[in-house]
C-alpha cells in the first residue's frame, strides 16, 4: 500500500474534520482566484475596448463620464455638442475614423445608439474591421437599424422584425414609447465581445427626427418658434481614431482650449478609474482573500497537528512494524499535501466557476465580457504560494512525528 | 538468536538522588526456543522485550539480536532490523483503525517483509491460517477482540520474522479465547521454528511452557550517591 493510499486513507477514515478543512481552504483560493481573475479580465476588457478609440469629444463635464456613456453605454452623457464640431473633427487631417453619436432612447433598456455608416468601417489595432455583420445589411434608411449580438439574442429580434424605442437612456415603467417611429432591424452584428454588442445602431438622422418633431409639437403647444435648422442640430459625443496615438494629448488639450466642448482620452480615463476607484477595492479584497488563506492554512496546521497528535499511537505501530522516522514523516506529510492540494483544486473550481455564474449578469449589467475560465499569471503565482504555505503548514505535524519516540506512544489506546 | 549481557537501562528521568534503574546480567534465547517471562507489574518485562526489540536502546551492555549486536546500528537501521527479525503482538492489538484486516498485515508486510512481493496474497495466506479467511475485509472495531489479536499474530508472523514478541496478548482477552490465542502462538512459533518470547501475568499458562524467566527485581531504583540530599 502506496503513501499516498495509506495517507487518502486516513484522511477519509475522518472524513468530516477533512472535509471542513478542504472546504475551508477551497473559500480562501476561491476567492483569491476570483478576486485576481476579475481584475484580469476586467482590465483586459475595458483596455479592450478603451483603446479602440483615440478621443471622445464630447459637451462640458466629467471626461469619465462621457467615456462610461460614449464607449461603455453605461452612465449619463454630458452635454450635446454642435454637429458641425463633427464635420470639422472629420476632415482633421489628423483623424483616421471620426463617427458621431446621437443619444437619447432605449428599447428594453439597450441605447439605441445615432450614428452614420461609416462607424462599422472602425478598425481594430490591427487593422482590420472591428464590426462584423453576422447577418442582413448595415442601416440604408433612416429607420433600419443594426442590432449588437446581445441584443438580438436577448430580445429575440431578428432582420425584418420591428420595434419602438423608449425615451430616455434605462428601461423605466411607463416611459415614453415613440409608437409614431417604429424601427425596423436590418442587420445583426457578430459579437464582439464589448459593450457594443449591447447597443442598437440606427441613423443620427432618425434620432433627430423623432426629438424634433416632439420638440416641434411642444413648441406649436407652447407657441414659441419653430425647430432649429440642421445647421444647429448636435450630437452626444464624437468617437475618433486618429492616425497615430501620439496625436492624442495635443489634439485633446487643442479641443479643450475651445470653450464649449471636451475631449477625453478613453484609454487614460479607464486607467485611471482603474486605478482610483476598482484598484483599492480590489487591493481591499485581496487582503480579505488572502487572511482567508491564511486562516485556511493555520486550519490545515491545527487539523494535521490534532491528527498527528491522535494519531501518535499509529505512528508507533508502524514504527514497531518497521517503519523509519522520514517514512511516517512522509505519511503525514503526505496527508497534508492531499489536504491543502484538494482545497486548491476545489477553490480553483469554485473562484473560476462562480465568476462564470456572474460572467452573464456581469456582461448584462455593464457590456463587460469576461473569459471566466482563463488564468491570469498573478492567479497562478498566488496558488503558487498558497500551495507553499499548506506544504509548510503539513511540515509542522510531520517533523512532530519524526521526533517522536515510539516507546511513548505503544502504551495509548484507541 | 537473542543473548543480552550485562545490559543496564536508566528509566525515566533520574533526579539528582535517585534513578530507576533496569539491569540485567545475562539472559539467551536459542533459535526456536519459547520463553515466557512472568514477574509482577513493573518488574521489567516489556522493557526487556522493548530491548530485544530495539524499541528501546540499551544504556550500558551488549544486545545481540539474530546475531546483529544493535549497539552498532543506526536509528533507521534499528527501525529496519525490527521490521524484518521482530513480529511483535501487544495486549491492545494495536490495529491501525482506518485500514481493514487484510490492509493491517499488508502494511506489516510494507515495512516489516524481508521480501515484499506479493504481498496481498500472502496477507491473504496468514489470515486464512489464523483463522480469519472470512474476515479478510473487515475493519478491527468490526471484530471481536479474539480476531483482533489473531489479526496482529498475522500480521507479526506475514514478514517471516524470525522472532515473535508478544506482550501479555492475552492480557485483555477473556480466559477462553486467551487460551485460543496463546495456543495459537505457540502453534505459528513452534511450526515455523520461530523464537518466541512471551510476557503472560497467568501463571496456568506459564506453566505450560518448558522455559520461564521470572524478570523480578530486573527494575530497581537506585540511590545515586553525591546528589544533593546526600551532601546534605
Amino acid at each position: 500500500m502506496s503513501f499516498l493510499a495509506m495517507a487518502w486513507r486516513y484522511l477519509k477514515f475522518r472524513r468530516l474534520v477533512t472535509f471542513l478543512t478542504v472546504v475551508g481552504i477551497a473559500l480562501g483560493v476561491a476567492l483569491v482566484c476570483a478576486v485576481l481573475a476579475l481584475r484580469h479580465e476586467s482590465e483586459r476588457a475595458l483596455s479592450r475596448e478603451a483603446g479602440l478609440y483615440d478621443l471622445v469629444v464630447g459637451g462640458k463635464g466629467s471626461p469619465l463620464q462621457l467615456v462610461l456613456a460614449s464607449v461603455y453605454h453605461l452612465d449619463s452623457p454630458t452635454g450635446n455638442l454642435p454637429y458641425t464640431d463633427y464635420g470639422k473633427l472629420r476632415r482633421d487631417p489628423r483623424v483616421l475614423w471620426a463617427a458621431p453619436m446621437g443619444l437619447g432612447d432605449n428599447y428594453a433598456g439597450y441605447r439605441i445608439v445615432g450614428t452614420e455608416a461609416h462607424f462599422f468601417d472602425l478598425p481594430d489595432r490591427n487593422g482590420k474591421p472591428f464590426f462584423r455583420l453576422a447577418r442582413g445589411h448595415i442601416f440604408e434608411d433612416r429607420f433600419e437599424v443594426v442590432l449588437g449580438s446581445h441584443v438580438a439574442a436577448a430580445s429575440g429580434l431578428d432582420i425584418g422584425d420591428t420595434f419602438f424605442g423608449t425615451h430616455g437612456l434605462v428601461d423605466v415603467p411607463g416611459g415614453e414609447v415613440h409608437r409614431d417611429f417604429p424601427y425596423e432591424v436590418s442587420g445583426v452584428l457578430a459579437p464582439t465581445s464589448t459593450a457594443q454588442d449591447r447597443a442598437i445602431f440606427g441613423t443620427l438622422a432618425s434620432v433627430w427626427e423623432i426629438h424634433e418633431t416632439e420638440d416641434r409639437l411642444h413648441s406649436a403647444i407652447q407657441g414659441t418658434a419653430l425647430l432649429s435648422d440642421e445647421e444647429e442640430r448636435e450630437v452626444t459625443s464624437i468617437l475618433a481614431r486618429l492616425k497615430t496615438p501620439g496625436l492624442r494629448l495635443w489634439m485633446a488639450d487643442e479641443i479643450r482650449k475651445r470653450s464649449d466642448c471636451i475631449a477625453a482620452i478613453p484609454i487614460n480615463e479607464i486607467l485611471r478609474f482603474q486605478r482610483g476607484v476598482i484598484g483599492p477595492v480590489q487591493r481591499a479584497l485581496l487582503a480579505v482573500a488572502a487572511a482567508v488563506v491564511l486562516v485556511a492554512c493555520l486550519t490545515v496546521l491545527t487539523t494535521l497537528h490534532q491528527a498527528a497528535e491522535r494519531r501518535r499511537r499509529d505512528v508507533a505501530i508502524l514504527r514497531s512494524l518497521g517503519a523509519l522516522r522520514s517514512e511516517v514523516a512522509a505519511l503525514v506529510f503526505t496527508e497534508g499535501v492531499l489536504l491543502t492540494g484538494a482545497g486548491i483544486a476545489f477553490g480553483l473550481l469554485l473562484g473560476h466557476g462562480g465568476l462564470a455564474l456572474a460572467s452573464s449578469p456581469i456582461r448584462d449589467a455593464t457590456g463587460l465580457v469576461l473569459h471566466p475560465w482563463h488564468m491570469p499569471k498573478a492567479e497562478g503565482i498566488a496558488l503558487g504560494v498558497m500551495a507553499l504555505c499548506g506544504a509548510a503548514a503539513s511540515l509542522f505535524p510531520a517533523i512532530s512525528s519524526y521526533r517522536r519516540t515510539p516507546i511513548d506512544d505503544l502504551h495509548l489506546t484507541d | 538468536m537473542i543473548r543480552l549481557h550485562d545490559v543496564s537501562l536508566c528509566l525515566g528521568n533520574a533526579s539528582r538522588t535517585s534513578a530507576v534503574q533496569f539491569h540485567l546480567p545475562a539472559f539467551e534465547v536459542a533459535a526456536g526456543e519459547t520463553v515466557v517471562l512472568t514477574g509482577p507489574s513493573g518488574c521489567g518485562k516489556s522493557t526487556l522485550l522493548n530491548l530485544v526489540a530495539s524499541l528501546r536502546r540499551a544504556d550500558a551492555g551488549e544486545v545481540t539480536v539474530a546475531n546483529v549486536d544493535l549497539a552498532t546500528l543506526s536509528p533507521a537501521q534499528l527501525d529496519r532490523h525490527r521490521g524484518t527479525h521482530c513480529g511483535m503482538v501487544f495486549q491492545t492489538f494495536h490495529l491501525l483503525a482506518p485500514f481493514t484486516a487484510i490492509e493491517n498485515v499488508t502494511i506489516g508486510l510494507r515495512f516489516g517483509a524481508r521480501k515484499r512481493d506479493n504481498t496481498r496474497r500472502r496477507a491473504d495466506e496468514v489470515l486464512r491460517r489464523v483463522g480469519l479467511g472470512d474476515r479478510l475485509h473487515a475493519r478491527p472495531h468490526q471484530l471481536s477482540v479474539g480476531e483482533r489479536q489473531r489479526v496482529a499474530i498475522a500480521r507479526a508472523i506475514a514478514g517471516g520474522a524470525p522472532i515473535l514478541l508478544a506482550d501479555e496478548p492475552t492480557g485483555s482477552l477473556d480466559p477462553d479465547t486467551g487460551r485460543e490465542i496463546f495456543t495459537l502462538l505457540q502453534e505459528v512459533a513452534t511450526e515455523d521454528g520461530r523464537t518466541l518470547l512471551m510476557v503472560t501475568h497467568d501463571p496456568a499458562l506459564a506453566a505450560e511452557l518448558p522455559r520461564r524467566l521470572d524478570c523480578t527485581g530486573l527494575i530497581r531504583s537506585t540511590i545515586i550517591a553525591g546528589g544533593r540530599d546526600a551532601n546534605a
